[in-house]
């Protein structure tokens, strides 16, 4: 298997873990207009747990439901005690910002003293390699595909054919609309802190999977990734989100086979700056990041 | 650059301006007459602020063309032409908060040696004939307005009808050819009101053209030489409102007794 | 008190101020979250090492970099200072045009990040995460620096730089550019509206802070002697915003007081406790979460700082002159 299988190989597996980390990051921006920067310390937190679970043996499969809990339960809380309160106060998107990245300077800062600043990795036997045209993978590489197809496959059912969903989508076009028509913004909201926070926890556990070994420090990184696919598609856009996970999961592990390892953030960050230079709305566009009239 | 004598102060040629699906400004065409106040009404959603909005730069045009003083204008950014001389006022209230309501005004002046890099760091020197000059100015617009007492309170602390009044005070200072005026008696106390019919009536005996989106009707009836029909993106009428109300079509769409 | 000891402190706060003042100009007064302003601290502290160092085969070549001009002072700081104005074109350039003012911000933390890795990783750009060691003190041929002498000459000249670079923004802040600014900060479409371009007004306080913390970057480079990835990461931006919003923002006595209380203060008071006190680095940790703690509280609380922006009152207004009570509006 030539290099480039290898790192297609890898780009699928990438893009799996990038799709379900972005599609939760860009709900939460769509639908709450707010910009989650604690998004990546939440990941790695949900990673943890799953970590400790694994540690007192624990398979990594279980621990990834777990995972998914904490994330879901620790966003919502995040939202109803620091954000919801800050935005009702009036605070202004960029106040927001500042917020968020308070929380999850407090949240990395808070957890370091309990799980150390080393890193640590999963122990999770998968010895058997699968083929798939040409393609070596393993079997949690492919159990981590199959997740993120499934994942997808219910939001874009949660998002096309349930209440919630539509709920969901008529807050994202039109908050003050939705809340006149009688949808109950406030359990849309919550709704939304569950679900993605969910997602956000499963992401983690997948991405400190996929990698050798992970660390508090990764956060940052996991936030850039889950941003720069969200920005690409579209903020706010689900389907952009899988979009530009797709993008950049392939585009990073082709890179780092062509270039070099370290550097798969930077790339991530250099689609970003290529989208912010050219098409600041991003793929499927609506507003996104592109500054509002004037 | 030559002003035109001849011809509209500013005009716009089949503009269109859609977003999302929306066509909220669905190929208008409009000439604002030089010198006079010309009203622009319709029903909500008809799409006046938008088109407003498109006039001013603030909102770009889909496809058409805004001339202004016979000068195409289409390609421009709002603060271009706001500094040809084509000012707009907002139907939110959008005064500068944290600045006191004379800062308001004079921030608007266009012409201040101390409003460059270069200038603020040349000293106090340099830019303080401008500044005394321009608060003797701000002040004379304060007193017309009676607001002279609020000169150093937080804009941001003012009732609706006063911030509506630090706007128009702001657009007045940068002593514009032509006012975009979106809805400017909204929120005001009757006594307010008269007060900038007035001082709108002079401005336009001394020159100033004048667009206006505006709802109520007799606003319209006492000031607007023209007016200008918008309905769901489009023209239906224009004309002066005896001529309108003569048709049954912009009776029933719009026009109620 | 140990004369290197003062020193340090007096040379630590006076660049803490240079970069709070600088912070505040783009913040404070203009609206820019710039979260990566550290970068533009460190890009002076590189550029003023290598302009002053000797080329890196010297010192028996242990480290590499490019550059290694052996230039004396004050090129190296003026060096540092046009550094930081230069990246601030680019930066600024393709981030404060056409994006939504929070994604602004979140463009600037995740160069900030990024700048890291790759300069980390970069080794023969700035000698990777072992930093630049032995960087010349200036004056190093004249004045042995390990004199207590060298110490007082290193503390006037940080003052005589945060003198300079006080005069220039609060000229900037108390003038009417700096009432455009503000009006810029307080509702950027209103402003275009009266004529004011925000993405050249955004531009060029963008440069000039990036020139100011490019300064400070070379004033610090020059005192301790070396410079490292691990001395400019994200966080120490935050550090800075907590003084700003400490301080009072908009108000230039209110970043130096920020600088103080936030970025001096904590180091004072962390070098005061006990270092054994729990598992290592729990002090910073927790130094984090105070910063975090911090921020939110006076967001939530007195959001405008302990010393707010003043509200500037001009003579001959209603006080003096008869005022006009006919109508109440």
């Amino acid at each position: 298997m030539s290099l480039f299988q290898a790192a297609f190989g890898f780009g699928l597996v990438s893009m799996s873990v990038i799709a379900i980390a972005a599609v939760g990051f860009t709900m939460q921006f769509g639908i709450t207009n707010m910009i989650n920067l604690a998004y990546g310390e939440v990941m790695i937190s949900s990673a943890y747990v799953a970590y400790y679970l694994n540690r007192a043996g624990v398979t990594i499969w279980v621990g990834m439901v777990a995972g998914a809990l904490f994330g879901a339960v620790f966003s919502f809380l995040l939202n109803r005690a620091v954000y919801s309160p800050f935005m009702r106060k009036g605070t202004a998107n960029l106040g927001m910002v500042i917020v968020s990245l308070a929380i999850s300077l407090m949240i990395a800062n808070l957890l370091l003293p309990i799980v150390g600043d080393f890193s640590v990795s999963y122990t999770e036997h998968s010895s058997s390699l699968l083929r798939l045209g040409g393609v070596l993978l393993t079997q949690n590489q492919i159990l981590i595909i199959g997740v993120a197809i499934v994942l997808m496959l219910a939001i874009h059912g949660l998002l096309r054919y349930t209440r919630l969903g539509k709920a969901m989508r008529a807050t994202a076009a039109n908050p003050t609309l939705a809340r006149n028509c009688g949808i109950p913004t406030q359990r849309v909201v919550d709704s939304v802190w569950l679900i993605t926070g969910a997602l956000c926890g499963v992401a983690g556990v997948v991405a400190a999977l996929n990698s050798d070994s992970f660390a508090i420090a990764n956060g940052a990184g996991f936030l850039i990734t889950a941003l720069a696919a969200a920005v690409l598609g579209g903020a706010g856009q689900p389907y952009g989100a899988m979009i530009g996970a797709v993008i950049i999961g392939m585009v990073t592990e082709l890179s780092a086979a062509a270039w070099s390892p370290e550097y798969k953030e930077v790339v991530a960050f250099g689609i970003l700056v290529l989208v912010m230079v050219l098409r600041p709305q991003g793929l499927l566009a609506k507003r996104g990041a592109l500054a509002a009239a004037g | 650059m030559l002003a035109q004598s001849e011809g509209p102060m500013l005009a716009g040629r089949d503009v269109h301006r859609h977003f999302e699906g929306m066509r909220a400004v669905d190929g208008v065409s409009i000439e604002v007459p030089r010198g006079k106040i010309t009203g622009l009404i319709g029903p909500n959603g008809a799409g006046k602020s938008t088109f407003l909005a498109v006039l001013a730069g603030t909102l770009p045009a889909t496809s058409g063309t805004i001339t202004f003083e016979g000068r195409d204008i289409t390609r421009l950014a709002t603060h271009q032409r706001a500094r040809l001389g084509l000012v707009r006022t907002f139907q939110l209230p959008s005064e500068f908060g944290q600045l006191t309501v004379l800062e308001n005004l004079l921030v608007a002046a266009p012409h201040h040696r101390g409003d460059s890099l270069f200038g603020a760091l040349m000293g106090r020197g340099y830019w303080i004939a401008d500044e005394k000059r321009l608060v003797e100015q701000a002040r004379v617009l304060l007193r017309r307005f009676s607001m002279s007492a609020k000169e150093s309170d937080y804009a941001s602390t003012m009732s609706g009808g006063q911030k509506r009044l630090i706007e128009i005070m702001r657009a007045l200072m940068l002593e514009p050819r032509c006012l975009l005026l979106d809805e400017p008696m909204s929120g005001v106390h009757p006594k307010v009101v008269d007060e900038i019919k007035y001082y709108l009536q002079t401005l336009r005996a001394e020159g100033l053209t004048i667009l206006m989106v505006e709802h109520e009707l007799h606003l319209v009836e006492e000031l607007c030489d023209s007016v200008v029909v918008m309905a769901q993106g489009k023209v239906i009428g224009s004309g002066t409102m005896a001529t309108l109300r003569r048709q049954p079509e912009i009776v029933d769409a719009y026009l109620v007794g | 008190m140990n004369t290197y000891y003062a020193a340090n402190l007096l040379v630590y706060a006076g660049v803490d101020i240079i970069a709070c003042l600088a912070l505040n100009l783009q913040f404070g007064v203009s609206g820019i979250v710039n979260f990566s302003f550290i970068v533009f601290q460190a890009v002076g502290a590189y550029a003023a090492a290598v302009l002053s160092m000797p080329p890196d085969s010297a010192n028996g070549g242990f480290q590499t970099y490019f550059g290694g001009f052996q230039m004396p002072f004050p090129i190296p700081w003026i060096g540092g200072a046009i550094a930081g104005g230069l990246l601030a074109v680019p930066v600024g350039f393709v981030v404060l045009r056409k994006l939504r003012a929070d994604y602004q911000a979140i463009a600037l933390l995740v160069l900030s990040i990024i700048a890291n890795t790759v300069i980390t990783n970069a080794t023969h750009l700035f000698n990777g995460a072992a930093g630049l060691a032995l960087v010349p003190p200036p004056f190093a041929d004249q004045i042995d620096p390990n004199t207590p002498g060298y110490q007082y000459l290193y503390v006037g000249m940080t003052a005589v730089c945060v003198a300079l670079v006080y005069f220039v923004v609060t000229r900037i802040v108390n003038s009417p550019y700096g009432r455009t600014l503000r009006a810029m900060r307080e509702r950027e479409i209103a402003a275009s509206a009266i004529g004011k371009n925000p993405v050249a007004l955004k531009m060029t306080i963008f440069v000039v802070g990036g020139v100011i913390a490019g300064l400070s970057g070379a004033l610090l480079v020059g005192f301790i002697q070396l410079w490292a990835p691990s001395v400019w990461l994200y966080p120490e931006t935050i550090i800075l915003f907590a003084a700003v919003i400490v301080g009072g923002r908009g108000n230039n006595l209110g970043a130096v007081l920020g600088a103080l209380l936030v970025p001096v203060g904590f180091e004072e008071v962390t070098r005061l406790m006990p270092t054994s006190l729990g598992p290592p680095g729990l002090i910073p940790a927790f130094e984090w979460v105070a910063i975090g703690l911090l921020i939110l509280g006076f967001l939530w609380f007195r959001p405008q700082g302990v010393r707010p922006e003043p509200r500037n009152v001009f003579e001959g207004g209603p006080e003096t002159d008869e005022v006009d009570r006919a109508r109440a509006v």
